[in-house]
């Protein structure tokens, strides 16, 4: 009799095991940051309305690109939604891991996701870029802005900045002053992803980009990756030594604690900047639009967007939630969680924005309808890597920036069997 | 129930007894298990993975695999960031096995002969080897910090320059294996520590009569007794370092300018960053080829030593 009721329990608990998943409605995977915790408890609110079981399974913001690929390429259908930083929808896309939702809107009765998402953020989630079909939903409006710190930047001669000289200006003052322990910019120089994504906003403000405009040539190599570049070295000069291994933490720690006066950085510091348990800066710190260079400054967009993977058996529960999810009333609510909306109707909700908390939402909202996708390409990742490998080099001063421009413009050209 | 199965087995085997059939193949149904997890956890995967070095494995799931022979491999050849890997891997290696094999010997020599019964002081320095490689690499990341590490900040309380120590192309690998050696240090100490404790005392008596000094008994006493155990302590360090991941990926992701890209890092990013297997899997083997290599070339060297 024990030796059943052991073998029993073995077989359920194994059977429990390899299918962890197999007892909720639809599983959604989702980083472990903000954005994550965010679903998870907008999933918690779904599941005590209607009803329905839903798994969050939370990973490293790595391991859900990795999980989520796997997923794909082994059509496991383990995930039913993954929500993804949106320079990964081509992947995706194009590797057929993420559902068209073009049916699933007409079976709703409607056209597509409504007007009152920003049009930048409705545009990423069309594939290819805002041309093609819906293959997922926004759900938290990331797009870089300018953190100043406006009083240290008056005491140096610049009122408000408006250009990348404006801000070299400021930041070559405040570094000389700083003693070695105070500077004037602070920007991730660390290999791959985060020097990438702090330069890139230097980089289309001087008129360039990775791709000419029907994607034929790689275009890195110019006049105007040159200028771009020329800033990007200056602004290092007048960064804290070390910023070669700077990631969005130290930028933000750096600017938190008051030893650096100015970067590039993502909303979701602005809770961390205004937290009296966490920052020197409380209400000292202003946000502006990307500086212009040569062109108008642009913001890299960072959207996390909901997506269908292709391999999902529970499609329609998928995509009833992701309708729920992304309504106003629950992007609202996400925003007063502390991830920033996609809808003009919560940017401008007067609730919020007369807190203190959302005083950046003007310029956020700005930033975002200024904004630029990172080049929509399969393999973006490869991309990413080449182009920060040569521009860690150049950061670091092993080769020259023209050198890594030349480099780059030709890893990029491998990579992509562009000439 | 004997009595069944018997009737069982000659209803299947007309002849034959199940009794005597297992008495027969006893040895092969004890060694069953274990081939069977073997040929799960080893040998499949390993199939695998040569099956995986020969295709191109595209992420889209309805594309199949295609056929590339030797490619994969001709691909290394011409891939300068897997030749930057391997010289960092080699570096890495040499120089990180090399300063933990002196430190370790060194505070073994010590602590045998002159602090013995301190056997607290062992387990002090023991403690790095049982921290998890994570919580290691994050500690020296906060170690390190250039603005608030307590590293640079000794550094300037002391009046000495600030330094980017994960940061810097001329210190970040100095940086890791200074982690490696603090943390891999006591794991040779250990080991030289329980070869000295099997030394045998006459030869030592026998040379002291002699009149043999110190450092002629260690050289020509110590060194030789201990040689077997040596090739051990290298060999599971070699292979150990060779797989070096976690302390690059957190402190420096093998950067700055490529300066600590090691083969380990470069395989994650190949297999799941790049979404490319097949290369990965070719990478794979060559590092699989070179530990193997080694580990002949350190047990020959043992054996001789023997």
């Amino acid at each position: 009799m024990l030796r059943k009721f052991c073998l029993a329990l073995a077989v359920a608990t194994s059977a429990f095991a390899i299918s962890a998943s197999a007892w909720a409605d639809f599983t959604v995977l989702v980083p472990s940051s903000s954005e994550g915790d965010g679903l998870r408890a907008a999933a918690d609110d779904y599941s005590k309305m209607k009803g329905t079981k839903v798994e969050i399974v939370q990973a490293p913001y790595a391991n859900v690109f990795e999980q989520g690929a796997n997923a794909g390429a082994t059509k496991s259908g383990v995930f039913d939604i993954i929500l993804m930083d949106d320079p990964w929808i081509p992947f995706f896309a194009e590797n057929g891991h993420l559902e068209d939702l073009t049916p699933y809107f007409k079976n709703a009765g409607m056209e597509g996701p409504d007007n009152d998402f920003l049009s930048k953020s409705l545009a990423i989630c069309r594939n290819p870029y805002n041309t093609g079909p819906y293959v997922c939903l926004p759900y938290v409006g990331n797009a870089q802005m300018f953190f100043y710190d406006a009083a240290k930047y008056k005491e140096a001669g610049v009122e408000a900045p408006k250009t990348w000289d404006d801000v070299l200006k400021a930041s070559k003052t405040l570094t000389e002053n700083g003693g070695g322990r105070y500077f004037g910019y602070v920007f991730r120089g660390g290999q791959g992803n985060p020097v990438v994504a702090d330069f890139m906003p230097i980089f289309w403000s001087y008129g360039a980009n990775m791709f000419n405009e029907d994607r034929t040539k790689v275009t890195i190599d110019t006049p105007e990756g040159a200028a771009a570049m020329k800033t990007f070295i200056a602004l290092r000069d007048v960064s804290p030594k070390g910023i070669e291994s700077y990631n969005a933490n130290e930028v933000g720690t750096a600017l938190a604690a008051g030893t650096a006066a100015s970067s590039i950085n993502w909303p979701n510091w602005v809770a961390t900047f205004e937290d009296p348990s966490q920052s020197k800066m409380v209400g000292k710190i202003s946000y502006s639009p990307i500086p212009a260079g040569t062109k108008p400054g642009s913001s890299e967009i960072g959207h996390w967007t909901m997506g269908i993977m292709a391999a999902s058996k529970n499609k329609q529960e998928a995509f009833d939630f992701m309708i729920w999810a992304t309504s106003p009333e629950q992007i609202k609510i996400s925003a007063s969680r502390g991830n920033p909306p996609v809808r003009a109707s919560v940017f401008t909700d007067a609730d919020l924005t007369k807190q203190e908390q959302f005083r950046h939402y003007p310029v956020l909202m700005e930033a975002i309808q200024a904004s630029t996708p990172r080049p929509r390409h399969p393999k973006w990742p490869e991309i990413e890597n080449a182009f920060g490998i040569e521009l860690s080099k150049a950061v670091a001063g092993t080769i020259t920036p023209e050198e890594a421009l030349k480099n780059a413009q030709a890893a990029v050209e491998q990579i992509t069997g562009l000439k | 129930m004997l009595k069944y199965k018997g009737e069982l087995a000659k209803s299947l085997q007309p002849g034959g007894s199940l009794e005597h059939w297992t008495e027969r193949h006893l040895r092969y149904l004890m060694l069953a298990p274990t081939v069977l997890i073997l040929l799960v956890l080893t040998i499949f995967p390993s199939v695998y993975m040569f099956y995986a070095a020969v295709h191109r494995i595209s992420p889209n799931p309805d594309l199949p695999w295609e056929f590339v022979g030797t490619g994969n491999f001709v691909r290394l050849i011409s891939d300068p960031q897997f030749h930057v890997a391997v010289r960092n891997t080699a570096v890495f290696t040499i120089v990180a096995v090399a300063l933990e094999f002196v430190l370790g010997l060194g505070l073994a020599l010590l602590l045998d002969r002159y602090i013995r019964r301190l056997s607290f002081l062992k387990t002090v320095l023991m403690i790095p080897m049982m921290l998890p490689p994570i919580a290691v690499a994050i500690t020296w990341k906060i170690i390190y910090e250039p603005q608030f590490g307590v590293l640079n900040e000794i550094m300037f309380q002391l009046g000495l320059p600030v330094q980017a120590w994960a940061g810097d192309v001329n210190l970040a690998m100095f940086s890791i294996i200074v982690a490696d050696v603090w943390q891999w240090t006591p794991f040779i100490f250990l080991l030289m520590l329980a070869g000295l404790a099997s030394l045998p005392v006459e030869p030592y008596e026998a040379a002291a009569l002699d009149g043999a000094s110190s450092w002629r008994q260690f050289w020509d006493l110590t060194l030789p007794f201990l040689k077997p155990v040596i090739a051990i302590a290298l060999l599971l360090r070699v292979m150990d370092a060779l797989r070096l991941f976690d302390l690059v990926f957190i402190l420096t992701g093998g950067g700055p300018a490529d300066r600590t890209k090691v083969l380990s890092l470069y395989i994650y990013q190949v297999a799941y960053r790049f979404a490319d297997p097949g290369y990965a899997a070719a990478i794979s083997l060559f590092v699989l080829f070179v530990t193997i290599v080694l580990s002949t070339w350190f047990m020959k060297r043992m054996r001789l030593a023997e």
